[in-house]
């Protein structure tokens, strides 16, 4: 099964070569200038987390997602002239993200306006303590703008609450099924499970990372054949699906 | 920087970590030790020893990041800002002296921690309470067809959840079941069938460096160039 997704992705990187697959659009990343620019008039930084995440654990791939994202918006808000503050949880991540940061601002031709030990702040790596951080955070500097796509747990309601309160639009992605419904229902946008990895080929508008998505779908095509099959098979009897996937 | 050294090396590390990683979990590749297990089961364990190094370095990165951040907030006297600072560095100083000095499993290391960071921590998380509540206030409001359906859904499954509505109507208790066994977990299960496939995409992408976000914006040149748009 594993074999034949990727055999869809890496075909269609090839087919999509020659033309840039459509994209479903994602409401949540086409806000992204609008929200800074909310920020750039409303004179007040935004702000960036990640969630929990860090590079080694299962939800590694959640944290990159959110990186490729964090890339994305340090530029926007360097070609703005908007403040933007990063809260760390894992100490792992603030080299990577002071990088990918300092380069957007490099790109933007604005390398002077940023300042690492400010913009890219270490808080905790206990998790209650990160949360009371970046709600001090939301508090003091009431960011104009909230950006959190990553993995979240408990802390995903006292940020978006607090956010909220101070009056942030904010943008949340996760793929941790137990925290969507908190961020959907007090969050601007909202990106769901798979829309955070894709958010990285979206933004780039690359056709070959768009031609994985596409070979995604395939991949969820194919499993939702085998749920039906499997569903109409154990009806009937049988146990050849359970079998055949060694469940 | 040269795309060598910003792209291609980086990438290059990535996919040979990637494909030892992906080897030892899904294949036994030979040879095989007396214990069953195969050499790359060595190697990985090395990596995730140099991880365990790094991650270790990159705290004392973190912790060099909070003392100049929040001394720079004390020698301003940043409004509503420098009192906890001075709070933080003091709290930070006691934890690595009695941390350093009687070992972190000691008696004294514990007791503090328990009586100071757990103690809070399990405050924090008990105001989670009062911000579901705020959130479900605002949640709960008849404004469109979805929000109604949202609307009379949490209204069962609240109700269900009250003892006494529960006792009076047990017809609830089927109709919570039936939605949080089968209309929530089914929906929960198309996210997570999602989630992985959108996880395996973006490793194949970023082990073939067409996903670059960990190493910053590139241009399509420095990607790799190919592309149309």
């Amino acid at each position: 099964m594993l074999i034949l997704i990727w055999i869809f992705i890496l075909g269609n990187m090839e087919t999509a070569k020659k033309q840039l697959p459509p994209f479903r659009k994602l409401t949540g990343l086409d806000a992204l200038p609008e929200m800074v620019g909310r920020a750039a008039e409303m004179n007040r930084p935004v702000h960036f987390t990640t969630g929990l995440g860090d590079l080694t654990g299962s939800v590694a791939p959640q944290l990159v997602a959110g990186l490729a994202v964090l890339a994305h918006v340090s530029e926007i808000c360097a070609n703005y002239g908007v403040k933007i503050i990063y809260s760390v949880y894992q100490a792992q991540v603030m080299p990577i993200a002071t990088e990918l940061m300092k380069e957007a601002y490099v790109k933007a031709g604005k390398s002077e306006e940023f300042q690492a030990e400010d913009q890219v702040r270490y808080l905790s790596g206990e998790q209650f303590a990160y949360a009371s951080a970046v709600q001090g955070i939301a508090e003091r500097e009431r960011p104009a703008a909230n950006i959190m796509i990553g993995p979240f747990y408990a802390e995903s309601m006292l940020f978006a609450e607090t956010f909220n309160r101070i009056g942030s639009i904010q943008l949340a992605g996760t793929a941790r099924g137990y925290q969507i419904p908190f961020f959907a229902v007090i969050c601007d946008y909202l990106l769901i499970g798979e829309e955070i990895y894709a958010a990285g080929a979206y933004l780039s508008k690359d056709p070959q990372q768009a031609g994985t998505i596409r070979g995604q779908d395939y991949g969820k095509a194919v499993v939702l054949i085998l749920i039906i099959l499997g569903v109409l098979a154990t009806a009937a009897g049988s146990s050849i699906i359970v079998d055949l996937l060694g469940m | 920087m040269s795309t060598t050294l910003k792209k291609t090396i980086p990438v290059a590390i990535v996919f040979v970590v990637a494909m030892l990683v992906m080897l030892d979990y899904f294949i036994v590749t030979p040879p095989v030790d007396v214990a069953g297990k195969s050499w790359t089961s060595g190697a990985v364990k090395d990596l995730q020893n140099w991880g365990i190094v790094l991650t270790a370095f990159a705290l004392g990165f973190g912790a060099v990041n909070l003392f100049y951040f929040h001394s720079k907030h004390i020698s301003r006297r940043t409004p509503d800002q420098w009192m906890f600072s001075i709070w933080l560095l003091i709290v930070i100083v006691i934890f690595t002296a009695i941390g350093v000095f009687t070992g972190p499993t000691s008696d004294q290391y514990n007791w503090l921690y328990n009586a100071s960071y757990f103690a809070l921590s399990a405050t924090v998380y008990s105001s989670l309470g009062f911000y579901m509540t705020s959130g479900l206030y605002r949640a709960l409001r008849f404004k469109n067809v979805e929000s109604g359906i949202f609307l009379v859904v949490g209204l069962v499954v609240l109700a269900r959840n009250a003892p006494a509505l529960a006792v009076y109507f047990p017809v609830l208790g089927t109709w919570g079941s039936f939605i949080s066994g089968v209309l929530t977990t089914s929906a929960q299960r198309g996210i997570m069938i999602g989630g992985a496939l959108g996880a395996i995409s973006l490793g194949i992408r970023t082990m073939t460096g067409r996903e670059t976000g960990f190493l910053g914006k590139m241009t399509e040149e420095e990607r790799g160039g190919g592309g149309t748009a």
